[in-house]
Formats: structure tokens, C-alpha cells, sequence
């Protein structure tokens, strides 16, 4: 039979393309793992302060730097987002003004991430004369993630099934009372999700943080308008500069920022699940 | 059996309604009678759910629904310009076609309603909750396990539990719209026993595509058709239950209800 001959043959293939991208992944985190896992787990590493001549430097301030930059970013840009998927899904009506915000969107989506971080400089750390510091490149970086969160967001409130926007509006609740009851509880594990992945972005992100936040810094940054060196710019900074170590640093930090990206994501998946289970059987979450 | 009434708790007059340019009902006039059950039947697409969906006002949530016409509640048109939908909701609820508790306890399903309009007391919630789920008949299968979540029950106590989450705002009339085409034959007889039981305290339209059931439960009903595809549902004859199914007017009635079509 040809077409039973066939079917082994696309069973075949699909089968090695689906293995050979596995084998990519796989490679490529054991070579990153392999290069620096033991410089990454040493102490004196990840605890300790860098060095700008002398080799053997820690790189403590970048990771600091690294997750306040998440956490500012995530307070920018999640109230952000929410709120505009909600007027996106729930109020807007289909017409030209919502095609031209998601065309709009989905453009900047596509933006190489260098010309956020030159819009980022030119607006706020020139403009607004906040030098380089935590909270230009969070906006720089709200911004870049902006379309994504949105989209993600978006799409989990319009997820939640009609019928319980219905029996809401039916029980003599107003629309705004409906999404703060029914509709965001409802998509909250979607939203969470959603949120999971530009982090991963944010810690991996250097185009658009070497001219908005800085690249060195001995001291961990105090506040948002302290200059910071966030990881991955620091990667960048340390294998251009040719630092006096710096095949150490730049596999150390690499094994570093892989594994604080895997213990976030699966960390913020694992509240999503429980936030999920919680939320059923209680009776004053509603 | 019904008796001949005069007394009207909400009028449907003249009502046409539509959906951008497409007319999907015409000139339909109808007397809600208070305190009994009024019963839209008619084939499939013959626009009765959309009516009974103008009866508070349902529709308002689709962008290009118009209407003409009105629709009267104790005499006053709930589309006069200034009504309060929202209000409206409270004295006319609803009950779906498919059960659509809240993702929430069954307590919180129930204290919905209440909580909306500022109950917050634990006791005074506590008695709402109870006194619903025992008008709804659910009260001694739940009584154990209010804290679980609604949607562990099966199909036909989800229903009730609806219904519980419906009486619990303390409406005056409560809208069906085919309220057992979701669920099996014996949660259905349940859900008919109920009604029978509410009619004591409440006024109910309920749209059922399902001849039997209209004349177990109604005193009165109404038959909607649309003659021509594309043509807007007409009311067809309305008087009756026992009328309608014995002896109609109308020679398409008749048709439809020894199942000729539909």
C-alpha cells in the first residue's frame, strides 16, 4: 500500500525533526551548563563583588541588578497590560481604532530590541536626565515587552466563556463588576502564565539595557535610579572589554542566568497552579 | 388550570426586534400573567430565546440589537431612555441553557447576587444561602459541602444550583431559556417539580423547545414561527396552555404541536 508507505515515511520524518530539535536544546544547555556550572555554583562567585583589573571578580550586584530589573519592569508593564486588555477585549468595539492598536502592536513586536534601547536612552536617559539607571532600562524594557504581555493577557480574558459573563450581568452586576468578580479570577492562571515568559526576556535582554541601565558596577544598585549592571549586559560587557578573567565570568554567567531563568519560570508556574487550586473552593475570594 | 386573567405583570407590545438589518422578530404582543408560567415554544430559530432575552434586557449586551416596540414591567417600559438595566436584572432574572455556575463555591454562587448589593454579614449571607438552595431544592444533596466548587456538580444540580443563585437576589419574575435541554430526564422532572412549586411567589417565562413540557408546566403559551427562511419569527397564536394543545385557532399551531414540523 503506497499510502501506508507514506505515512511511515512523514512518521519518520517529523519524528527526527521533532528529536533533532530536542538534541538543539539539549546541546546547547549542556554546553552552557558544562562550560560554567562550576564557576556558577562557587560562593566566592556568585556572592562576590567584581573586579575591574584584578581577575577572579564575583558578579553578586549583576544578578541583583538582573531580577530588580524584573521586578520594576513587571510593575510597569503587568497593571499595563491588564488594563488594556481589558478595554482590548471587553469594551472596545471591532472597528478601525482597535485594528490600528493591534497593527501597532504587532509592529512593534517586530522592532529589533536595539531600538527600543536607543529610544530608551534618548527619552530617559537623556531626556528626562535620569542617566543610566534601573528604571530606564525597566521602561525601555515595559515597552519591549509590552505587545507580548498584552497579547497573552488578552487572550486569557477572552478565554473565559461567555456564559459567565452572562450569568453575572443576569444577577444585576454591572460590567466592571463582572471583570473584577468573574472574568479576571477566571483568567488569572492564564495571565500568570502570560507574565512567565517576558520574564525569561527581561533576564536574557541586553540590546535594550547596555545604553538605558549601564554595564559596571562594584555595588549593588539601592534604588531604581541607581545605575546597575543587569547579567546579560554584563556577558556582552565582559567579553568585549576583555576582562582579565573574562572566559570565567562570561561561562559563569551564563550558567547563572539559565538556571535563575529555569528556577523563575518553573517557580511562577507552580503559583499559577496553586493560585489556580486555591481560588475554587474558598468562599471569600469572590 | 389557568384561569381567565386580566391581570398583567409584564406586556410585550408590538415588540419587533433586530440584529443590524436582520429582523428577527415582528410585531409580537404578549400578557405575562403574575404568578403563573408562560411558555414560548416553536421550531428551532423561531426567535424565542431572543425574545425572552428582552425581557431584561439581555440583548443589550449584543453591539447591534434594536428593537421597537415595548416591554412593560408593572406597567412601566423597561426601554424608556434612563431605565436602570441593572436594577431590572434584580426584579427579572435568569436561568440558561446550558448551567453556568460561577467557577466558585456553591456558597459563593449563591451569595453572589446578595453580596452585590452590599449584603456582607456572614449570618444574614448564611440564612440567603440556605433558604435559596432549600427554594431550589438542592439544599439537602449541598448542605455538607457548600465550600466546594459549583462546577463538581452534575449537569442537573448545577442547574438548580443556577436557579438557587437566581432566587437568592429575590426577583419577581425568572426567565427559562430552555433550561433542561442540558441535562437528563430525571434531573428535568426535578427541575419541572420546581417550577410548579415557584409559581406560589414567582412570575416565569420559560422558552422550551420541547412540546411536553410546555403543557406539563404552563398555564399559557405562545407559538413563534418564521415561515419563510430569512423571514423575521411571528407570534402565531398565544391564549392557553390547555387551549393551545387541545383545540388551536390556528391551523399551523396545530401542525406544529402534533409534530407535523419543526
Amino acid at each position: 500500500m503506497r499510502s501506508k508507505k507514506y505515512d511511515k515515511i512523514a512518521t519518520v520524518v517529523f519524528w527526527a525533526i521533532g528529536t533533532i530539535s530536542v538534541l538543539i536544546l539539549a546541546f546547547i544547555i549542556l554546553e552552557i551548563l558544562g562550560r560554567g556550572l562550576t564557576t556558577a555554583l562557587n560562593p566566592k562567585f556568585f556572592l562576590g563583588k567584581p573586579e575591574a583589573i584584578k581577575p577572579g571578580g564575583g558578579i553578586f550586584p549583576m544578578i541583583y541588578s538582573s531580577l530588580y530589573l524584573v521586578v520594576l519592569t513587571l510593575i510597569i508593564s503587568v497593571p499595563l497590560s491588564i488594563g488594556a486588555a481589558i478595554y482590548m477585549s471587553e469594551y472596545a468595539r471591532k472597528g478601525k481604532a482597535t485594528t490600528a492598536i493591534r497593527f501597532s502592536l504587532d509592529s512593534l513586536a517586530t522592532l529589533p530590541s536595539i531600538a527600543f534601547g536607543l529610544f530608551g536612552m534618548t527619552v530617559f536617559v537623556i531626556y528626562f536626565k535620569w542617566s543610566y539607571c534601573l528604571l530606564a532600562g525597566a521602561f525601555t524594557l515595559a515597552i519591549l515587552n509590552l505587545p507580548i504581555l498584552l497579547r497573552g493577557t488578552e487572550e486569557s480574558i477572552r478565554l473565559v466563556p461567555n456564559t459567565y459573563r452572562e450569568a453575572s450581568m443576569s444577577l444585576g452586576s454591572s460590567k466592571w463588576t463582572t471583570i473584577r468578580q468573574v472574568v479576571l479570577p477566571s483568567a488569572m492562571p492564564g495571565i500568570i502564565t502570560a507574565t512567565i515568559l517576558p520574564i525569561g526576556r527581561i533576564m536574557g535582554e541586553s540590546a535594550a539595557i547596555i545604553y538605558t541601565t549601564g554595564l559596571f558596577i562594584r555595588n549593588i544598585p539601592t534604588n531604581p535610579f541607581s545605575t546597575a549592571a543587569p547579567l546579560a549586559g554584563y556577558i556582552w560587557y565582559a567579553q568585549t572589554e576583555g576582562l582579565a578573567d573574562y572566559r570565567r565570568i562570561v561561562d559563569g554567567s551564563a550558567a547563572l542566568l539559565l538556571i535563575l531563568v529555569l528556577i523563575i519560570y518553573f517557580a511562577a508556574r507552580y503559583v499559577g497552579s496553586k493560585y489556580q487550586k486555591k481560588r475554587l473552593p474558598g468562599v471569600d475570594n469572590g | 388550570m389557568a384561569d381567565v386573567m386580566t391581570e398583567t405583570k409584564m406586556e410585550i407590545e408590538h415588540l419587533s426586534m433586530y440584529y443590524g438589518k436582520f429582523k428577527a422578530l415582528e410585531d409580537i404582543s404578549i400578557d405575562v400573567h403574575p404568578k403563573r408560567i408562560t411558555a414560548l415554544i416553536g421550531p428551532s430559530g423561531c426567535g424565542k430565546s431572543s425574545l425572552v432575552r428582552c425581557l431584561n434586557r439581555m440583548n443589550d449586551l449584543i453591539d447591534s440589537f434594536k428593537i421597537e416596540g415595548e416591554v412593560r414591567l408593572d406597567g412601566e417600559n423597561i426601554y424608556k431612555p434612563g431605565y436602570d438595566a441593572i436594577d431590572l436584572r434584580r426584579r427579572v432574572g435568569m436561568v440558561f441553557q446550558r448551567p453556568n455556575p460561577f467557577p466558585k463555591s456553591i456558597y459563593d454562587n449563591v451569595a453572589y447576587g446578595p453580596r452585590l448589593v452590599g449584603i456582607k454579614k456572614k449570618e444574614q449571607l448564611d440564612s440567603i444561602v440556605e433558604e435559596s438552595l432549600k427554594k431550589a431544592a438542592l439544599w439537602e444533596e449541598v448542605k455538607g459541602n457548600l465550600r466546594e466548587s459549583g462546577l463538581n456538580l452534575s449537569g442537573g444540580q448545577q442547574q438548580r444550583l443556577c436557579i438557587a443563585r437566581v432566587i437568592a437576589v429575590q426577583p419577581e419574575v425568572i426567565l427559562f431559556d430552555e433550561p433542561c435541554s442540558a441535562i437528563d430526564p430525571v434531573a428535568t422532572q426535578l427541575i419541572e417539580d420546581l417550577m410548579a412549586d415557584l409559581k406560589k411567589n414567582y412570575t416565569m417565562v420559560i422558552v422550551t423547545h420541547n412540546m411536553q413540557q410546555a403543557a406539563r408546566v404552563s398555564d399559557y403559551t405562545a407559538f413563534l414561527l418564521v415561515q419563510v427562511q430569512g423571514e423575521p419569527g411571528r407570534l402565531i397564536e398565544y391564549g392557553d396552555t390547555n387551549q393551545i394543545f387541545t383545540n388551536p385557532e390556528d391551523e399551523r399551531t396545530e401542525r406544529y404541536i402534533t409534530g407535523r414540523f419543526g
